[in-house]
């Protein structure tokens, strides 16, 4: 009787079994747009939408304003690769890429890891270095303003003190210095996120190295630096998609975002001379043809980061989707 | 863990919409365009009631000013800080305040080129508080018949205006570096007062303390058009669509400022003055002399110490035989196409442009009023004020104003001047040179703004 009761079961519990094994991944699958709709409605809503219009805008000549506007297909276009002063202001915006993300990320790093000592004082190192980074920009471009003012700055008194000629700091050629040293002093943000993955790091990995005798170096280099990758990689894309669309040398020479005119050549950034077709010279059309092709630029170098990356950065734990 | 989704992985999806959310956040910033035609129809509110919003300066029309309007007018006003970028984007989105400030001189002829601003002619004819025999001429700036300035319907209207050539001077300084005083009852030579600007720099080794002199005025271009006026020429040509800084009256206009700022001696585009106006900088007296009109004198009607030292005088010459002082500004106010409450917006107008604010201004010595009827009432109580109204009284001879383009602001072009202006200052450039390629870059734009104008 008993078995004539399993062989019921077994059969029905096997059933139920399978439809679970089918359905599971599409009930996570459904947990998940669930969970990211939200987001999704309104990225389609505020960032789909007006990607579509500006679109539209980008094929027509369009000064905002005008009732009398023309339909120039890809005209706006065809100029961004003729006009000087867009492809001067994209090699200057790679070039601080370039350099902005980089030390940005080695200096938030290197504070990470002395921070991550057990030192004195360090909660209060710690909020001090990152105090910067929750300082409006505003506030900190006019700041950087006052100290790099050439007759009436801290920096040109320094030098004065010591016997040295004042410099125009913010002007070109120096001026490109003041936006890194402005990009640089927000580092406390980098440092934060390194500390978390710093602090993320099973100590046992390097008390293992060092009963092994490897030297403090050899541990950051082979421990330390691939499980903080994720991290980097993390920082390197974010890093990458901010300096690309920075706005900091606008703020730095006007304090406002009307002034794109009167930026300097050295930080005459990319989307400096955006605001300026938009704002100055009302052009509507061919500023949106530009951010298009920014927008190109970015997933471009984001997919290129991404292939890249899969062959330098370590996951501890496998990410999903990968066998 | 692994999931076994075909195709594109949660971590990459959310890498890629992260990634798509970074550019589009870019182009997303681009502001929605009113390529449609403004809603401008007639009688949308035909009462004066109702809330009206106004873009201005908080010094000249803010949260008091609109309180108080509040209260004369029995409407709701409100107010937005004025910002060209703010400005241009609830244009083009269709949303636009309902009164703007403005520069009656240099907006006008694109405003209305773009059919953006209402036409204030009915508004005006039944005024109860502007009459048009008692409206100044300066306010034909405001007014634009599709070819030229000064004729056509009236886009706006200045609640005050000056002479934007003309120097205020700190007589303390003149004191300190032994420097006699200019005289009040002649316009000072251009070299004289580059020659005064140079005497009175004051220097901390290689740290200019005070500036001798600010050529800048309220815009380079303008400045340099004012300039060549003097010596004989112009830099727009009558059909308002080309410029030619290549004459020798303008490179003479041209040279002259390369000379003013290769001196070090005032404020440049490569060496700024911190405080962004001449205002604190001149009260602080680090400033010894100063392009601004009489408007500049209200700042000293409740400032005792600079009433004492600030002193008026006429528009530099360049001696050609052509004295001319230029209004580069007669900023006021306007109405956009796509106001929601037109007709409280003109009673807020109105109240601001001729009633009890106005009248305070001219009273404060806030520039001149733009009503004749208003004139009367600036201020002479005080010895400055007495001094620089006699100086304001005798330039009025010599008032001109200069037609503006309507195929590109003003920004537009300033944007130009501003990026090239650096290498002839460092002396990359020549002076020709540098009007040689102004006249090239600012033509361009003045070409592709006809174009899309047409």
């Amino acid at each position: 009787m008993s078995s004539t009761l399993t062989e019921v079961r077994r059969p029905a519990a096997a059933t139920v079994t399978a439809a679970d094994r089918r359905r599971k991944p599409l009930r996570k699958a459904r947990t998940f747009y669930l969970f990211v709709a939200p987001w999704l409605l309104g990225f389609i809503g505020l960032t789909v939408f007006p990607l579509g219009y500006a679109f539209w805008l980008s094929l027509t000549d369009s000064d905002g304003l005008s009732p009398r506007t023309h339909f120039v297909g890809f005209e706006n276009y065809v100029e961004i690769f003729h006009d000087p002063l867009t492809l001067s202001s994209l090699a200057k915006t790679g070039l601080f890429a370039l350099v902005t993300v980089p030390l940005s990320i080695l200096a938030g790093l290197l504070l990470a890891v002395m921070l991550n000592q057990p030192i004195r004082g360090r909660g209060l190192l710690r909020a001090l270095i990152y105090l910067p980074a929750v300082v409006p920009p505003v506030g900190a471009a006019l700041t950087f303003r006052l100290i790099f003012d050439r007759d009436a700055g801290a920096a040109n008194g320094i030098l004065s003190g010591l016997g040295a000629n004042p410099i125009t700091w913010l002007v070109d050629p120096n001026v490109r210095y003041v936006l890194y040293a402005l990009v640089l002093w927000g580092c406390g943000g980098a440092m934060i996120i390194s500390l978390a993955g710093l602090q993320d790091i099973p100590r046992e990995l390097l008390e293992a190295a060092q009963v092994d005798g490897a030297s403090y170096w050899q541990s950051f280099t082979r421990i330390i630096v691939p499980l903080l990758s994720p991290v980097i990689l993390f920082q390197v894309i974010n890093g990458v998609i901010a300096s690309l669309q920075s706005f900091a040398p606008l703020l730095l020479s006007s304090g406002s975002l009307s002034g794109a005119g009167t930026v300097p050549q050295g930080n005459y950034l990319y989307m400096i001379h955006v605001f300026a077709q938009y704002f100055s010279a009302s052009r509507f059309g061919y500023a949106s043809a530009m951010l298009w092709m920014l927008f190109a630029a970015i997933l471009l170098v984001t997919l290129v980061i991404i292939k890249v990356s899969a062959r330098t950065v370590f996951y501890t734990v496998e990410p999903e989707g990968k066998k | 863990m692994t999931t076994p989704t075909p195709g594109l992985s949660r971590r990459r999806f959310l890498a890629l919409t992260g990634a798509a959310a970074g550019g589009a956040f870019a182009v997303g910033c681009s502001p929605a365009s009113s390529t449609n035609t403004p809603a401008a129809a007639a009688g949308t509110s035909s009462s004066a009631k109702g809330a009206v919003t106004v873009m201005s300066q908080s010094g000249e029309f803010g949260p008091k000013e609109a309180k108080a309007a509040s209260q004369a007018l029995g409407l709701t006003v409100k107010t937005v800080e004025y910002d060209l970028t703010k400005l241009t984007a609830m244009l083009a989105s269709g949303n636009p305040p309902d009164v703007v400030r403005g520069m009656g001189a240099t907006d006008t002829a694109y405003l209305a080129a773009r059919e953006v601003a209402v036409d204030l002619d009915p508004y005006f004819a039944k005024s109860t508080l502007i009459k048009a025999d008692d409206i100044d001429p300066v306010n034909d700036l405001w007014r634009f018949d599709g070819q030229k300035q000064g004729a056509g319907p009236r886009y706006g209207f200045a609640k005050d205006y000056s002479q934007d050539a003309m120097l205020w001077y700190n007589s303390a300084l003149f004191d300190a570096a032994k420097v006699p005083h200019p005289n009040s009852a002649e316009p000072l030579s251009f070299d004289e007062l580059l020659d005064l600007g140079r005497r009175l720099t004051k220097r901390q080794g290689a740290k200019v303390s005070a500036y001798g002199l600010n050529a800048n005025g309220l815009s380079l271009f303008v400045t340099l058009c004012g300039m060549t006026a003097s010596a004989g020429g112009k830099v727009l040509a009558d059909d308002l669509a080309s410029v030619d800084l290549t004459s020798p009256e303008a490179l003479r206009a041209i040279t002259w400022y390369l000379d003013y700022a290769k001196a070090g001696i005032g404020p440049t585009v490569l060496n700024p003055d911190p405080n962004g106006w001449d205002g604190p900088t001149f009260q602080a007296g680090r400033m010894a002399i100063a392009t601004d009109g009489y408007w500049f004198g209200g700042l000293f009607g409740g400032d005792a110490k600079n009433a004492k030292l600030a002193h008026l005088l006429p528009a530099p010459q360049f001696g050609t035989g052509t004295r001319i002082s230029p209004c580069y500004g007669a900023t006021g106010l306007w109405m956009p196409k796509a106001g929601k409450n037109k007709d409280a917006a003109w009673a807020v107008m109105e109240w601001f442009l001729a009633g009890d604010p106005a009248k305070a201004r001219a009273a404060g010595g806030w520039g001149i009023p733009p009503l004749k009827s208003l004139q009367k009432l600036m201020p002479q109580t005080q010895p400055f004020q007495k001094e620089a109204y006699q100086v304001q009284q005798a330039e009025q001879k010599y008032f001109s104003v200069m037609t503006f383009t309507p195929y590109v602001r003003l920004d537009a072009i300033d944007a130009i001047v501003g990026r090239e202006l650096p290498k002839a200052i460092k002396g990359t450039t020549s002076a020709a040179q540098f009007a040689d390629t102004l006249t090239t870059q600012i033509n361009a734009q003045l070409a592709d703004g006809k174009k899309r104008l047409r």
